[in-house]
């Protein structure tokens, strides 16, 4: 490699160092894109995901589905709540299912709740008394409700550890009563705090036995849906199977955009999020190519008015023993240079602006984690010098094939 | 055998083409200038001086004809090879410097050698600035200096390579007097320690330096002969 050449187009960028900073701007900006897309998309992705494995991976879900809807499309979220085929029963029948090892059923609602502190409309997960055995929650004062009170339509109440706070202050609220829709129920149990699971913050909620909260607040007869904690793991796709048969069969269901359920496994979750954030990054990803071609075009705009501006520098240099190729070369190269510079300050920027965007969230109470994968800097670094390459070839090409004798003639 | 004359050349042709008119530029010279002659090249604008330093500088190609540089056919060089043969066996000193801006004179002297594998390229650089008095301004930006400083970083930049001519296009035209004279007596004293000089001119007076003039017009030798009455530029003063 010709060292000289190299010294040639640094030392030229150098004495136009105002211009050549002002030219990458294009590709900083690109590639500090590229680089933020990617650690936040990471970012984002762990905080999913962690999301998703605190629910466990060893478990079930059978929830209402529009039929005809995708599972994962805004019309089954739009209309799922309002599916009301899924019962009380069918949550038993899953129970009986092989590989199941336990299942709770679930309904949310909500209702005004009165106390001598407080009134406010709050979240109320009614459930059964099997819910304590699969999830992560924990009693921290009293004791939750037993099949018993379930079935007897009891009005106890287990109160999540913020709801405890709202409606009872510090006082112990055992024994005492809150009224609840039209019912006053019987505070039996708080529960430990747990914080965000998927979104919902479990601690403001108020758990009701299931048919307690159905027939005596919300006058329904449905559930939500279903969790279904496995035996075996190793088993999840079989019983995936064997559950959605099962449901096909209590529904009377034979065709399978007719199905009003859906049997989900955490690993079905975790891949259509995975789908979701793909296409996120894809989507952000193109933007930013985008601005790395404009990038590139402000090059091939700046090497073309630099070629010009220096048409009697090429004169000379080629009058001095020049080659068409070492001319070509020096400009070939200030044009890599540039953009290989300008991807780097892209780098920099864009570790540090993914930095404080982590910082920011981690300070919102997200745990985030701050990723900057070693590939994407190799691929900003790769695009960036490529995108030099080919935006520079032109006016290379074009000093290079300058003819001497009009060159030297040339006055600026 | 006698070593072949530095430069020769045999019914010399050069015309441009704009679409379909051929205009001739030179029509048919032959000449050779031996190693160590200072030749002046006169004739008014218009006459192919300029073309012919071109061509004779390997800056161009003769449409027809033969050059022979050193012994050696040049016609048909490719660019690489006439790139290394300005790099290597020419200097140039043009009527407007053509200095890089923003950079040393050391720099710019040093730029020739850039494009070559001479090896000590500072210390090259640094006796070419010496040989034209210009030692003191070794560090100062080319914008610093003045006229007469410039087209002398101009000429120490054709002396670097040590090549085998230096072709000098109306070096004196952008210059008051007394530079002139200066560079004038420059150029005396590189000829006079054996470097070949092709001066190209329009003025008769910068010509009597030289040793012999060729007269053009339109394209044709119309003279070329010894200079019989030649000027010096000599301890400040002018002697005939």
């Amino acid at each position: 490699m010709d060292l000289s050449i190299i010294k040639i187009s640094l030392s030229s960028l150098w004495r136009n160092r105002l211009r050549s900073f002002l030219t990458i701007a294009g590709i900083v900006i690109g590639i500090m894109a590229v680089i933020i897309v990617f650690s936040a998309g990471e970012g984002l992705r762990g905080l999913i995901m962690a999301q998703v494995e605190s629910w466990g991976s060893d478990f079930i879900e059978v929830e209402t589905k529009v039929p005809s809807a995708a599972q994962a499309s805004a019309e089954n979220a739009m209309g799922q709540a309002s599916i009301t085929t899924l019962k009380n029963a069918d949550g038993q029948a899953v129970a009986k299912a092989p590989n199941i090892k336990d299942v709770y059923s679930a309904v949310m609602g909500q209702a005004v709740v009165v106390t001598d502190q407080d009134s406010d409309i709050t979240q109320l997960w009614g459930t059964t008394a099997s819910f304590l055995n699969i999830d992560s929650g924990k009693v921290a004062l009293g004791r939750f409700f037993t099949d018993e009170e379930d079935e007897s339509l009891a009005r106890v109440a287990v109160l999540g550890s913020e709801a405890k706070v709202k409606f009872f202050g510090d006082s112990d609220p055992l024994g005492k009563s809150l009224k609840i829709g039209r019912h006053n129920f019987k505070v039996i149990g708080v529960m430990a705090s747990k914080g965000a699971i998927m979104y919902m913050n479990m601690d403001e909620f108020i758990y009701l036995p299931l048919t307690s909260l159905q027939k005596l607040i919300m006058g329904i007869d449905h559930i939500s849906f279903v969790i279904a904690k496995l035996k075996n793991t190793d088993l999840t796709a079989a019983t995936a199977d064997d559950l959605k048969i099962l449901m096909r069969e209590r529904h009377n269901i034979t065709e399978a955009d007719k199905e009003d359920f859906a049997v989900t496994t955490m690993v079905d979750a975790i891949d259509t999020l995975n789908k979701i954030l793909g296409g996120v990054s894809l989507l952000l990803i193109a933007i930013a190519a985008v601005s790395l071609i404009v990038g590139g075009v402000g090059i091939m705009n700046i090497m073309l008015v630099s070629v010009t501006e220096r048409t009697s520098e090429i004169g000379l240099r080629k009058a001095v023993g020049a080659s068409e190729k070492k001319i070509m070369l020096q400009f070939l190269w200030e044009a890599v240079f540039l953009t290989f510079l300008g991807g780097v300050v892209g780098i920099a920027l864009g570790i540090g602006l993914s930095f404080v965007i982590s910082l920011a969230a981690a300070s919102q109470g997200f745990n985030w984690v701050f990723v900057i994968k070693p590939m994407s800097l190799v691929w900003a670094v790769g695009v960036s010098v490529l995108i030099g390459l080919s935006f520079g070839l032109y006016p290379a090409q074009k000093a290079a094939k300058m003819d001497p004798i009009e060159a030297l003639r040339f006055e600026v | 055998m006698s070593t072949p004359p530095l430069i020769k050349v045999q019914n010399l042709k050069k015309s441009y083409q704009t679409d379909e008119v051929v205009t001739p530029v030179l029509e048919g010279l032959s000449f050779i200038i031996e190693k160590g002659e200072f030749v002046a090249i006169m004739g008014p604008s218009g006459s192919g001086k300029s073309t012919l330093m071109h061509i004779l500088g390997f800056l161009d190609r003769p449409s027809s004809g033969t050059y022979l540089f050193k012994g050696q056919e040049t016609s048909g060089f490719t660019d690489r090879e006439l790139a290394n043969i300005r790099n290597t066996a020419v200097g140039f000193v043009f009527q407007s410097f053509f200095l890089m801006s923003k950079t040393t004179v050391l720099e710019n002297v040093k730029l020739p050698l850039i494009y070559s594998a001479e090896p000590a390229k500072e210390k090259k650089a640094k006796a070419a600035v010496e040989a034209v008095g210009l030692t003191y301004r070794l560090n100062y930006f080319s914008s610093q200096l003045s006229g007469g400083e410039k087209q002398r970083v101009a000429i120490a930049r054709a002396l670097v390579n040590n090549p085998d001519v230096i072709f000098a296009d109306e070096p004196t035209g952008n210059l008051d007097s007394k530079s002139g004279h200066q560079i004038m007596e420059i150029l005396e004293k590189l000829n006079d320690s054996g470097k070949t000089i092709i001066l190209v001119t329009h003025e008769q007076d910068t010509a009597r330096h030289a040793r012999r003039i060729i007269k053009l017009l339109d394209g044709q030798i119309v003279d070329d002969s010894a200079v019989i009455d030649r000027r010096f530029v000599k301890d400040g003063g002018l002697n005939k």
